[in-house]
This record gives structure tokens, C-alpha cells and sequence, in this order.
């Protein structure tokens, strides 16, 4: 098995988990030395022949003075790095919005003539070396905006708008997953961040912001015809067509996604078309039914046109 | 007091008196017990039963995770798993078992014969055993609460959670919230009225000290999350909008409010667990404990400071950065009282020499894990970290080093230090050191590699995890472990099941410890209540085993024919008063069992059985406290040591008042959370919302006459106190109509309020602010008819010539809680009144 | 998986105390059938990389229980492919490649693979049970 995008604190990829990793390392050493200290006093202590002991020294220099000290140290280091953190007023920021699902995410952007928003879902493309300013909220459960390799983990709350700065500065993908609980599918709701050099990320925003292009041929207009007499168009938005749902993700550019299903499945268009029929098996609990309405032939066609979607 | 221990012999037959008195009853009405002993280990049996069943569920969620994409359960079982895991385990094993234990061993350790109120922990253990056991069936189902034991809104609520699931947990949660306002009522007033005579605070055992803290803890921790119950059941059933951000609700509230219980709760778990190391160390190291007073300073800076770090569970919801640091430092501060006990322990090793007993190797053993789970819980005190561990596996670690490391090592260390006090013999000394072995193989194996799971990115709560994340090794590790622990587990619950008897008489002092619970037992604990003279009263005074078994201290006999105990004076420890206690009955364990199955009924939905349970329940507890309160007609008896004492007393320094006052608190902290709720709501919410636009308020006219009419009813409720000084008191005389023109007053306060809101239009579930204004307003109406129905009993009494100037403890706890709810009225009316006209 | 499947589950390893549930079951040893120049070992990995459990349930294999094509642990003894075409080594190997242009009316879409992807795969799933 290929294995998965990174999804580690140790692996950082933006200047806010540099700082991040950095800390855990600092905090780890610190807290080993201080566990092997007191356990080597406690052992000794436990097996030595009794001797007499001064209170205030043991209790006061040992229970007081010494993790006053430490904490306090720690603390301002902890604010320092809390605020280093912080990126300060952004004017100039990519903003991009992240909203939690049921089980996915759906992610907007700026289109790139400046003529509105533009939808995605589970999968967020940001361009390095540029500062983000990211919307995270929810219009249904508590989710949890987690990407190890970028920054800490945000809550995504109903009612309430949360932001996070990244300033990405290595380019690859990385994972992330809803680490706040969140109901049936909460295991299989993560997302792929894919960050891109700046130019390619400008060529990447143009693409998106286009609408669905579809290649000819009867094949893939059959595949379209399967959408739309198979109700997909109820749920799903396809730019460029009549397609205008609003409940699952924006499927205008789905043949160029990484993955299905909020990065459950690779996607290819084998695991297009047992989505789309099996979802039940694959993600089961998902709002999405498994459409086993299709043909056989008419199924695989569905599936090459959406994977045309690019 | 010189004079004891009494040289006179002790007259014949007063031993067998005592016995007969303490009796404990056989075969069926075994269950009738209430000595606080039987009910310790039915209690403590029962806690632990729910760790193993808890345990089970944990075995089966990591055996799902042994590989990636297994599916030995669905999700649907999966979340119901690791939800009752954690509800169960601290719902229904850790805050019982701790209870527990103090029902079994505070009496013994301060030498009384009893708790105060042993029906009120006998109600509790059957409501807890039997709800428990209800809410554990759940699982068998598949109607189980899957929201996660902190049960977030929305998830929890009513849109997204249609089922019954999470009304069961709302269910289970009540009854643990019903046994421990119980169990604190008894802590309070145990470790403060119940101790021997010269057992001065300063002398008091450690582990009272800790149960006196823990005691006023659960005061003031849980009402927070009974409020919180509270909302959430009424979203859940009535749509009353607290956590809908459409309808002015925040889901943050929830939050607050279930953390505002839930960190005061680890250390309501931790600190009794500490109190036990602080008893057993000295002993096992065969020298004092190091560091009395700063362990006491110790426990009580924890419990101030624990109700002070509650956000730190909720850095990752954008919280102002203010608050957080505010937040972050009291976290990192609490560890100091925590490091000052370590150290304080240590020292005590320091200076003794450690008896390696199995006991011995669950204290060391909960020194490595503990120490280890209080840093890394220090590490997540550092917000940055936070936003990377919390929810993640690395705080699945942390949070099993704190409380497996605290709490569950040092109950193993106590089970094998105190087993001889039930049992008479001390468990296996072979079996436990293998036990402590596997066990502490066990978890580190089971749970270290956890905080590596979390930091490569493993979040919690996961049914499954894809292959290729690096993860594999670790959960494969980690379900090894468990199996490993769970054998540990194993060996003990053989050795319990093959050793732990409750033997009545006991004599034994196996590890030559010098606190009183060593004193030579039986049913009506010791002989006679020593004289405390010091810290470790045997260390010091070795004979006074003998002189307390010879009947040569207090009270050797029983002075009245009942069952009975003395009270002291709180802070000097003088007696005081003789405590008349109740005996065995029917009534509190038919009455817990009713209420169990009350809610249960109620939780699905059948009416008619639910109506029919409920009058079963009130009857029985009516029946229950009718045989009490009528001994204050006895005169003064000696009771030893030339010290003669009155015969139950009524006022301020009776027993029955300071758990009325205790009661009280609680009362007023629910109240207080209520109020949160609406400042809070207040402040989410655009001040132009709050109320909203198109609210109408309640008339004040109708406001005045209603705070007239409250505070007229406490005037007659005053007016009737007076009258219990009368020879005789008559239900148609001026007691018995002042009281009734009480009821009647307050009956149209409450009317009046209602009326006037009702009047405005607004309903409760249009909008948070209606909803919350309203819940006040029931949470009032409850305690009117609460009241009204204590003051029928009391007219009722008055009626059968059982209330008399000595005999008023249920008038007297009547007019307290009579009073209280005024004030909470009149509050209530200057919420849903003067707020919004005053402040906004 | 059903929730009363699910329920039973946990009841019988409550009663059991916790039995390891991952053994598949070891029946009927029909004759093994080669593929020439395929290597079941890859095939096993190819299948998890295509996830062609998707569509099949395919023993011992991650995240495959598919519902939307046959379940594959007993394809050994399968007479047809999808139906239609005689379960051969060379027809599979061929089919896998391109299922369309053989068996029209399938629901499978030709994913790409070569020859030797092919022959692996084929080679595997003539020795899953």
C-alpha cells in the first residue's frame, strides 16, 4: 500500500508548525528529564536506608520553589510562542472559507477574475510562501479543523466564525482529519492540502474557477444523461451545467481530485462508479445513498464523465 | 476527660446490647443493611463491576484498532463503545468507587459507629446500582448514547441525534448526580460532626481531610453539569433553542458548562486517590508523613484551583487570547499543589524504609505513571501544544497516565491495604505483586505509544484509521497492552472473589499501622469511641487498642437502645450531642430501586408506569423519613469520661441543619449556573438580540406583587417557626395556618410570575432568551412544589402530635430550603425583569 | 454491517472475554490455478492500490467491502467472468485489462493497468479464499 500524504507534528510545512514542532521537541526533552529525575529520587528514596529529612527543604524547595520556576518559565515561553504564532492584522491574505459537513468539507474560494466565490470540497490548494486566512465554521455539528503539518487544530462551530492564519512554506501534499467528534463518519472525514509553488497555484485558481468542461463523445454524454435522470443535479453542482445542488459537494472540477469521499478512497474512475453505487458499503452513514440504479455500461459511463471533470 | 480509659468494669450485658442494636439482618433482608460497612462493599463491589464491564468495552474498541480498516464492529457500535466507555468509567466506576470507599472506610477511620445519614447512602447505592445497571443495558440494544462521553451540542441534540441514545445518557448521568449531592452531604458532615472526641481538625486523618475537600467539591462541581443535563433535556424534548446558533443558542455554553464539572471532577476522582497514598506511605515506610499541614494546603489550593482551569479543554474554539493565557497559567499552577504532595511523599520514603507489600508496588507503580501523565498534562497546559494534542490520541494517553496512574494504582494499593479491615486476612500478597506486574507492563505497553499515535496525527474517536499513516506499529502495541492489563485486572478480581469477605468481627493490624480504622471491628464498629490525642493515635498510644476494645473510652454501650453516635463540635472535635442513627429498612433501597426505574420508564416514554413508579417512589421515601426524627424527647445519658450529652439537638449546630445547608449550596450553584447561562447567552448573542427585538417583557406590576408575595410567605414561614416554641403545636392553630398561608402565598407568586410571562407572547422555544428565562421560571416552580409538598408532610406530622419543640428537624429543614427558594424567587424575578431593563 | 450483527458481536465477546475476530475461515482446497508469469504477491498489493475493494469483497485485503461487483474470495471455483466470459487464466488477464471491450454491458470501467498488472492480479485472485 502507498502510503498516505503526512499527517505528523514532527513533519512541518508552514512557518506556524516550524514554530510548533520546535516546541513539542522542547516540551518532550524537558518533561523525559524531569520524569527520570523524580523517578530516580523516588527509587532511591523507596530502597535507601532511612535518613532524616529537612521539611521545608523537601517539601518547599522540592514541591514549591523548584516548579515554580520551571512552570513559570514555561509559560512565558508557551505566550512567546503562542504569539509568534499570530500573523497580525492580514489585509493582503488569500482568504479561503472551510465549512464542515456532514462528513466532508466544503471549501470556497475568491474566483480568480474577482467575480465571486467558487466551491470545492475536500481538498484545500493553497500557494507557499503566501499567508491564508482561513474561515472555519460549521452549519450543522462541532468539527475540527486539523492539519498536523500546518497548525493546530481549529474548531469549527455553528454560529461562530474562527480564523487561522497559515503562512505555508514548503510545497507537497498533507493531510488532515476532523478531530473533533462528530457523528457516524467522523473516522472518514479528512482532507488533502495541496500546496503549490505561487504561480502554479494562480494557474490552478483559473482552472478552478472555469466552468466544468467535459470532452465529446457519446460515451461521455451518455455518463451525463445518467446524472441528471439518476437525480444527482438534487445534491450536486456542476458549474457549467443545470446541475445546482446545494447539499453535497460542488463536483465542477471532481476528475481532478485527488480523492473521494473527504480522502477516503484514491480517486480513478473505478472508485468513482463503486461510490457511487456502493457508498453505503464504503462510507456507510453517509447522507449520500448508494444510486445502484444505473446499468452496468451506463454506471462506468457516469463515471468517465465525472472523472472527465477535471 | 482524664479519667479515661474508665478502670470501672464495664457492667454485663451492655456488650451484648450493642451487638443486638448493630445487628445486621440475614438472608433476604441482607438488603436491608444500611451499616455504612455492608454498604461500602456492595457499593465498592459494584464500582468495580462497572470497571470490568467498561474495561470489556475498551478491549473490544481496541481490538477493532489492532489493524487498520478492521471490521470487527460497525460505526454505529464503535461510537456507542467509546462512549459508554468513558461515561461508564467515570460516571459509574471512578466518582462511586471513591464514594464508596469512604463509606467504607471514613466512619472506621474517624471512629464512629456510622455515617450520618446511613439510609441516604443506602438510597444512593441502590438508585446508582440499579440505574447503572440500566443504563449499561443500553449497550445490548444498540440504543447506547454514541455522542462521546462529553456529549457535544448539536451532535447531542434533538436535531441530529434523534434517538433515545442520548436521553439514556442524560438518565445515567442523573443518578450519579443524585448519589453524589448524597455522598457529599455525608463527607461534609461526616468528616466535620462525626469525629472522636480531641480529633481536632489539625489531627484529622489526611484521607478525611481529602474527603472534606472532595466533599465541598461536588457542592460546587456538580451543579454546573446538572444545569447542564438540565438545558440539554429540555432542548432534546422540548426544542428549547440553548444550543441552536439560529435560534440566539451558542454550543460553546455546553462547553463551559460541562467543563465548569468536568475538571473539578478529575480532581474530585484524584485527590481521594492521593489521600489514600498519604495513609498508606507513612505506614508502609514506617514513619510519620512528611509534610502534614502543606498536604492540607496542598489538597485545598487543587480544589480552589481545579474550579479554575475548566477552558483548558477548549483552546481550539477560539477563545480570546486573554483568557486562554488566564487559563493556561492556572493549569500549569495546579501542578505545584500536586508536586508539592510528590515531593511531600518522597520525602516520607526519604526518611523511612519502603516494606515492598503489593500495596508497596501499586504506589510506586502510580508514581511512574502519575508523575509521567502530570507532565505531559503540563505540556498540554501549554496552549500552542494544545492546538496540535487536544483531541488526538495524545490526550487519550494523558488522560488514562492521570487517571489509571492516579486513581486506579492507588485503588488497587487500598484494596490490598484495607482488605484486611472487611476480610480480617489480607488478600494474596503473590497474586498482587503479579498483578501489579502485569498491570504495569501492561498499560505503559498499552498506552505510551499512544502519545506517538497522536502526534503522527491520530485523532481520538476514530472507528477506523486507513493504512499508511505510520500508526500501524503503535495500535498494535497498544491493543497488546490492553489485553496484558486486562489480565492484570483479571488476577485481582480472582483474588477479590477468593479472599474479600465481609467478616464482621475483625482484629488486625497487619502492616502495625497507627490510624483508629486498625481499632478492633465489628458491626457496630469499635467498642467504644477513643479519646484522639494525636495524629496516629496507636503509633503513639499502643495500648489503646485494648483500652477501646475493653469499652474503656466513649460510649461503650449503646446509651438510648438505638443505634447511635456522637457528634462533635467541628473544629475542636467536643462532644457535642448523641446522634440517633436509623436502622435497617426497606424503604431507602425500595426507594432508590423506584427511582431507577422511574427515569427509566420515563426515558421511554411510558407515561402511565412512569406516573405509577414515581407516587411508588415518593411513598417510600415518605414512609422512609417518617420513622425518623423523634428522638429528642430522651434526656441526657453519659456516654464515659464523665461527660453526659443531650439526645439529638435541633438549631444551628444539629447535624440536620448543616446538611440542609449543604443542600442548600447545591441548590444555589444550580441557580448560579442558570444565571451563567443567561449572562453567557447575553454575551454571544448581538446586544441587540438580548432580549430579542420583538420581545415584550413582563409586566413589573405583576413583578411587584409577586416579590410581595414571596416574601410574604417567608413571614409566615417565620411566624410558624415561632409557634414550635408553643407546648402545643395544632395543624388549626397558628402553626398550622400560618404554614398553609405560606403555601398559598407562594403557590400565587409562582402564578403571578408565570402568568405575567406567559402574558408577554414569548415562548420558550422561539429563542434562546425565552428559553433560558423560562427554565428559571421551572427550575422555581420545582422547588414550590418540592416545598409544598415538604410542608403537607410536616402538617401531617403536626397532625399525628409528632412535631413537638424537640422533635422539628422536618419543619426545620422545611423553613431553610423555605427561605432559600424566597431568595431564589426574587432573583429570578430580577433576571427575567431588571436585567434587561437595567442593563442593556 | 448490521447493527444487530453488530450487537450480537459484542455480546459474544463480552461473554468471551475478547477473542480475536480477525480469523478468516480456511475451507475447501480446490486446485490451484497458475497464471503464467503473474505474481500473486504483487497482485495483493495491486489490488489494494486500484482499491478494488470498492466494488469487491476480497479476503484479506484493507478496505475492501464492496458490494458492487461479486465478492472475490471463492473466484477460483467461479465458472464465468461477469458472466459471460469462461474463468481462464488468458480471459482474465485480458478482461482485467479491458473489461468493456470483452464484456460490454459491464459495470467495470478499464482502469488502466498493463499486462503484467494484469497477470498479477489474476495470479492473485486465483489463490484468495
Amino acid at each position: 500500500m502507498r502510503s498516505l500524504p503526512s499527517q505528523a507534528v514532527f513533519d512541518p510545512a508552514s512557518r506556524g508548525a516550524d514554530i510548533l514542532s520546535e516546541l513539542s521537541l522542547v516540551l518532550t526533552i524537558g518533561a523525559a528529564f524531569i520524569f527520570f529525575a523524580v523517578m530516580a529520587l523516588a527509587i532511591y528514596a523507596a530502597f535507601s536506608a532511612p535518613r532524616p529529612v529537612d521539611e521545608r527543604r523537601w517539601v518547599v524547595g522540592g514541591g514549591v520553589v523548584i516548579p515554580t520556576l520551571v512552570l513559570a518559565v514555561l509559560l512565558i515561553y508557551g505566550l512567546l510562542a503562542g504569539s509568534a504564532l499570530s500573523h497580525g492584522e492580514q489585509t493582503k491574505a488569500l482568504r479561503v472559507d472551510v465549512i464542515g459537513k456532514l462528513w466532508w468539507w466544503e471549501v470556497r474560494y475568491q474566483a480568480a477574475d474577482g467575480s465571486g466565490w467558487i466551491a470545492s470540497a475536500n481538498e484545500l490548494h493553497l500557494p507557499a510562501d503566501c499567508i491564508a486566512d482561513l474561515r472555519l465554521t460549521s452549519d450543522n455539528v462541532i468539527h475540527s479543523f486539523w492539519i498536523p503539518s500546518l497548525a493546530g487544530k481549529v474548531d469549527m462551530i455553528p454560529g461562530h466564525e474562527n480564523r487561522l492564519l497559515l503562512h505555508p512554506t514548503r510545497q507537497g501534499v498533507y493531510r488532515g482529519q476532523c478531530a473533533e467528534y462528530c457523528g457516524d463518519q467522523h473516522a472518514r472525514m479528512a482532507l488533502d492540502v495541496v500546496v503549490h509553488s505561487p504561480a502554479e497555484f494562480r494557474q490552478w485558481l483559473v482552472r478552478e474557477s472555469q466552468p466544468a468542461r467535459s470532452g465529446a463523445g457519446d460515451f461521455l454524454l451518455r455518463g451525463k444523461r445518467a446524472f441528471f435522470s439518476g437525480g444527482c443535479a438534487t445534491c450536486h453542482t456542476i458549474r457549467g451545467t443545470p446541475a445546482r445542488g446545494q447539499l453535497g459537494p460542488d463536483l465542477t472540477h471532481i476528475g481532478s481530485r485527488r480523492t473521494l469521499g473527504a480522502a477516503t478512497l484514491e480517486n480513478h474512475v473505478g472508485t468513482m462508479a463503486g461510490w457511487i453505487v456502493g457508498v453505503q458499503a464504503i462510507k456507510p452513514g453517509s447522507l449520500m445513498p448508494s444510486m445502484n440504479v444505473y446499468a452496468g455500461d451506463e454506471l462506468r459511463a457516469l463515471a468517465t464523465y465525472l472523472e472527465s471533470l477535471e | 476527660m482524664s479519667s479515661l480509659p474508665s478502670p470501672l468494669p464495664r457492667p454485663p450485658g451492655e456488650l451484648e446490647e450493642l451487638e443486638r442494636v448493630w445487628k445486621v439482618p440475614t438472608g433476604i433482608r441482607r438488603l436491608t443493611a444500611v451499616n455504612n460497612t455492608y454498604i461500602g462493599i456492595y457499593y465498592i463491589g459494584t464500582a468495580l463491576l462497572f470497571l470490568v464491564l467498561a474495561g470489556v468495552l475498551a478491549l473490544i474498541m481496541r481490538t477493532q484498532l489492532a489493524v487498520p480498516e478492521n471490521d470487527l464492529v460497525s460505526f454505529k457500535t464503535y461510537n456507542q463503545l467509546f462512549t459508554m466507555h468513558g461515561s461508564v468509567m467515570m460516571f459509574l466506576f471512578a466518582i462511586p468507587v471513591i464514594e464508596a470507599i469512604a463509606v467504607f472506610l471514613l466512619p472506621a477511620m474517624l471512629a464512629a459507629r456510622d455515617l450520618p445519614f446511613p439510609r441516604l447512602s443506602a438510597f444512593a447505592f441502590w438508585a446508582y446500582a440499579s440505574g447503572g445497571l440500566i443504563f449499561f443495558g443500553t449497550l445490548f440494544f444498540g440504543v447506547a448514547p454514541d455522542g462521546g462521553w462529553f456529549m457535544y451540542p448539536p451532535l447531542t441534540s434533538h436535531e441530529f441525534s434523534p434517538g433515545l441514545n442520548a436521553d439514556f445518557w442524560l438518565l445515567g448521568i442523573g443518578f450519579i448526580e443524585i448519589s453524589a449531592i448524597a455522598g457529599a452531604i455525608e463527607l461534609v458532615v461526616g468528616t466535620l460532626r462525626t469525629r472522636p472526641p480531641g480529633m481536632s481538625l489539625d489531627k484529622m486523618p489526611i484521607y478525611a481531610w481529602v474527603m472534606l475537600v472532595v466533599g465541598a467539591m461536588i457542592v460546587f462541581g456538580f451543579p454546573p453539569v446538572i444545569a447542564g443535563t438540565l438545558l440539554l433535556e429540555l432542548e432534546r424534548a422540548f426544542h428549547w433553542p440553548f444550543f441552536v446558533a439560529e435560534r440566539g443558542g451558542d454550543p460553546v455554553l455546553w462547553q463551559h458548562l460541562f467543563w465548569l464539572f468536568g475538571h473539578p471532577e478529575v480532581y474530585i476522582i484524584f485527590l481521594p486517590a492521593a489521600g489514600l497514598v498519604s495513609m498508606m506511605i507513612p505506614t508502609l515506610a514506617r514513619t510519620p508523613l512528611v509534610g502534614y499541614r502543606w498536604i492540607v494546603l496542598a489538597v485545598l489550593s487543587t480544589a480552589v484551583l481545579s474550579f479554575g482551569l475548566w477552558a483548558h479543554h477548549m483552546f481550539a474554539t477560539g477563545m480570546p487570547h486573554v483568557s486562554s493565557a488566564f487559563f493556561s497559567a492556572a493549569s500549569m499552577a495546579v501542578a505545584i499543589p500536586t508536586g508539592i504532595q510528590v515531593f511531600a511523599w518522597i520525602a516520607t520514603l526519604w526518611r523511612g524504609k519502603l516494606q515492598l507489600t503489593a500495596a508497596a508496588w501499586f504506589i510506586l507503580g502510580f508514581f511512574f505513571i502519575f508523575v509521567l501523565g502530570g507532565l505531559t498534562g503540563v505540556m498540554v497546559a501549554v496552549i500552542p501544544f494544545d492546538w496540535q494534542a487536544h483531541d488526538t490520541y495524545f490526550v487519550v494517553a494523558h488522560l488514562h497516565y492521570v487517571l489509571i496512574g492516579g486513581m486506579v494504582f492507588p485503588l488497587c494499593a487500598a484494596l490490598y491495604y484495607w482488605a484486611p479491615i472487611a476480610s480480617g486476612k489480607p488478600l494474596s500478597e503473590r497474586m498482587g505483586r503479579w498483578a501489579f506486574w502485569l498491570m504495569f507492563v501492561g498499560f505503559n505497553l498499552a498506552f505510551f505509544p499512544m502519545h506517538i499515535s497522536g502526534l503522527l496525527g491520530m485523532p481520538r474517536r476514530v472507528y477506523t484509521y486507513r493504512e499508511g499513516l505510520g500508526w500501524e506499529p503503535w495500535n498494535l502495541a497498544s491493543t497488546l497492552g490492553a489485553y496484558v492489563l486486562a489480565a492484570g485486572f483479571a488476577l485481582i478480581a480472582i483474588d477479590l472473589i477468593k479472599n474479600l469477605r465481609i467478616a464482621g468481627k475483625v482484629k488486625t493490624n497487619p502492616w502495625r499501622a497507627g490510624t483508629l480504622e486498625w481499632l478492633p471491628l465489628d458491626d457496630y464498629a469499635t467498642r467504644s469511641i477513643p479519646l484522639v490525642e494525636s495524629r496516629d493515635p496507636l503509633w503513639d498510644r499502643p495500648e489503646l487498642s485494648e483500652e477501646v476494645e475493653r469499652g474503656q473510652h466513649f460510649l461503650p454501650g449503646t446509651a438510648t437502645g438505638q443505634r447511635e453516635t456522637i457528634v462533635t463540635s467541628p473544629i475542636e472535635a467536643r462532644p457535642q450531642y448523641l446522634m440517633v442513627l436509623p436502622g435497617p429498612s426497606w424503604y431507602p433501597m425500595l426507594a432508590g430501586v423506584g427511582l431507577a426505574l422511574f427515569f427509566f420508564v420515563l426515558t421511554v416514554k411510558l407515561v402511565v408506569p412512569a406516573v405509577l413508579l414515581a407516587a411508588f417512589t415518593l411513598a417510600m421515601i415518605f414512609r422512609w423519613v417518617w420513622s425518623t426524627d423523634r428522638s429528642g424527647d430522651l434526656s441526657p445519658v453519659a456516654v464515659g469520661g464523665g461527660i453526659t450529652l443531650p439526645v439529638s439537638i435541633n438549631g444551628p449546630i444539629s447535624h440536620a441543619w448543616w446538611a440542609v445547608f449543604v443542600l442548600i449550596l447545591v441548590d444555589g450553584t444550580i441557580f448560579a449556573c442558570l444565571v451563567f447561562s443567561y449572562f453567557f447567552l447575553w454575551t454571544t448573542n448581538p446586544q441587540s438580540a438580548w432580549p430579542p427585538a420583538d420581545v415584550e417583557l413582563p409586566r413589573l406590576a405583576w413583578d411587584w406583587i409577586a416579590a410581595a408575595m414571596w416574601i410574604a410567605s417567608s413571614l409566615f414561614i417565620a411566624w410558624a417557626a415561632r409557634a414550635v416554641s408553643a407546648k402545643r403545636i395544632r395543624v388549626l392553630g397558628r402553626f398550622g395556618v400560618s404554614l398553609t398561608i405560606a403555601c398559598g402565598l407562594a403557590a400565587a407568586a409562582m402564578l403571578t410570575s408565570s402568568f405575567a410571562l406567559f402574558k408577554t407572547g414569548m415562548r420558550p422555544s422561539d429563542h434562546a432568551y425565552g428559553a433560558i428565562v423560562y427554565t428559571i421560571l421551572v427550575y422555581q416552580a420545582f422547588h414550590v412544589v418540592v416545598l409544598i409538598t415538604m410542608a403537607v408532610y410536616t402538617l401531617l406530622r403536626t397532625y399525628k402530635g409528632l412535631l413537638s419543640q424537640a422533635n422539628r428537624v422536618s419543619f426545620d429543614s422545611t423553613r431553610l430550603l423555605w427561605h432559600y427558594m424566597v431568595v431564589q424567587g426574587l432573583l429570578a424575578i430580577a433576571i427575567a425583569s431588571g436585567a434587561p431593563r437595567l442593563l442593556s | 454491517m448490521s447493527s444487530v450483527r453488530s450487537q450480537a458481536i459484542v455480546g459474544a465477546v463480552l461473554l468471551m472475554g475478547g477473542v480475536m475476530g480477525i480469523a478468516g475461515c480456511i475451507d475447501s482446497a480446490a486446485p490451484t490455478v497458475r497464471v503464467v508469469g503473474g505474481d500473486p504477491r504483487a497482485g495483493r498489493l495491486l489490488t489494494e492500490q486500484f482499491a478494488c475493494g470498492s466494488c469487491h469483497e476480497i479476503p484479506d485485503t484493507r478496505r475492501a467491502l464492496g458490494i458492487v461487483g461479486p465478492p472475490l474470495h471463492t473466484f477460483a471455483r467461479h465458472v464465468y467472468i461477469a458472466g459471460e466470459l469462461p474463468n481462464v487464466p488468458e480471459q482474465l488477464v485480458a478482461f482485467l485489462q479491458d473489461p468493456p471491450a470483452l464484456v460490454p454491458g459491464t459495470a467495470m470501467p478499464d482502469l488502466g493497468l498493463t499486462e503484467q498488472q494484469a497477470r498479477d492480479i489474476a495470479a492473485f485472485l486465483y489463490e484468495v479464499r
